[in-house]
């Protein structure tokens, strides 16, 4: 089996080439190889992108038949993970549409767009806090809007750039930072005028 | 310090959460932080904001795997050959047309140089030239782009 893990340079095109050229070839070895590590981070990505738990699993079953159809449109020049989540979101959007459920409008104004209701039950964040810092963001998580959500898993957990960031979501660079730095705003205040090490 | 300098620096430092900074920018960044107990405050609290985000472990449900697998393999064959019938169907028209070609020259070839008083040598070449050859062409092109693929992807998976 490849090991498909994140690496730099030379390495990672490889990588990259190898996950490509399985794809093209309708690899479901390849494939079965790839949801066994990428299969949580989707998971986690929709449940960002959604606020809560129901339907992921359809989503994520949904996510890879859509990989092995449409593969061969992956070139390996750029990390699969963007690829991948692109495909997701465009999934989820279309669920989200069908159930009303999900606005990830890139043309929508940020300044406009409104925090998520609460629901009485506990969130998906509320359940998987495992450290107390977590345990204080997931209540503000579950308000953010989906938007701004998204963005910040993207960056501070995926670690992905700007650029691939706005591949994903369909938006400008200005409007990704812009995303993140509201984000973090709406965040921040969990923790301002605490002591803390740097 | 007043409150816009506090400002331009906090901005500088979600600059440089979000997507880095020019070293320049980051120098600036570091000297102020040192003296401005507000700005590092600021700074503390985002990264704390960023070290919870890290906080959470979602549970994923353990049949899921199996599930994909199940729906993967029972996709495949659709997924794994989309363009052969077209290229089999391809071949055979070219096939058709290269043979019908040859046909219609022996069979209607000399009628045709009559009726339009023609030599037949004429037709010949005119048959020849735009419906043998174009359709021989389309003929021989679609298993030498087969065999080139198959060389590519082996060459492809000595690499791998």
């Amino acid at each position: 089996m490849f090991d498909y893990g994140l690496t730099s340079g030379a390495s990672m095109e490889s990588d990259t080439q190898r996950i490509a050229f399985g794809l093209r070839q309708g690899d479901v070895a390849v494939l079965e190889a790839l949801v066994e590590q990428y299969q949580y981070r989707l998971v986690r990505y929709l449940i960002y992108l959604f606020g809560r738990r129901d339907g992921v699993d359809d989503l994520v079953q949904e996510t890879w038949l859509r990989v092995l159809e449409r593969g061969s449109s992956y070139d390996g020049h750029s990390r699969f993970e963007p690829w991948l989540f692109r495909i997701a979101r465009n999934l989820a959007i279309d669920a989200g549409r069908k159930r009303q459920t999900l606005s990830l409008d890139s043309d929508q104004d940020d300044r406009d767009a409104q925090p998520a209701p609460v629901s009485n039950q506990p969130s998906p964040f509320t359940l998987a806090a495992r450290t107390e810092d977590a345990a204080r963001l997931a209540r503000s998580l579950q308000t953010l809007d989906a938007a701004h959500r998204e963005v910040l898993l993207l960056r501070f957990q995926e670690d992905l750039s700007l650029q691939e960031i706005s591949a994903i979501v369909g938006a400008p660079v200005s409007t990704v930072a812009s995303r993140i730095y509201k984000g973090l705003a709406t965040l921040r205040p969990q923790f301002d005028g605490e002591q803390h090490e740097q | 310090m007043n409150s816009n300098n506090h400002e331009s620096f906090q901005r500088i430092i979600d600059e440089s959460l979000a997507g880095g900074i020019p070293a320049e920018m980051d120098q600036s960044l570091r000297h102020h932080l040192e003296t401005c107990v507000a700005c590092q405050e600021y700074l503390g609290a985002s990264n704390r904001v960023i070290a919870g985000l890290g906080g959470f472990s979602f549970e994923v449900d353990p049949t899921l795997n199996a599930r994909v697998f199940t729906a993967l393999r029972a996709q495949q064959p659709q997924a794994a050959q989309p363009g052969r019938p077209r290229w089999v169907l391809a071949t055979l028209a070219a096939l058709a047309l290269t043979m019908g070609g040859s046909f219609a020259d022996l069979q209607f070839g000399g009628m045709i140089a009559s009726v339009f008083d023609l030599q037949r040598t004429l037709v010949r070449q005119g048959v020849l030239a735009f419906w043998i050859a174009p359709s021989l062409l389309v003929l021989l092109l679609f298993p030498l782009l087969l065999l080139s693929s198959k060389a590519g992807t082996r060459r492809q998976e000595r690499n791998l």
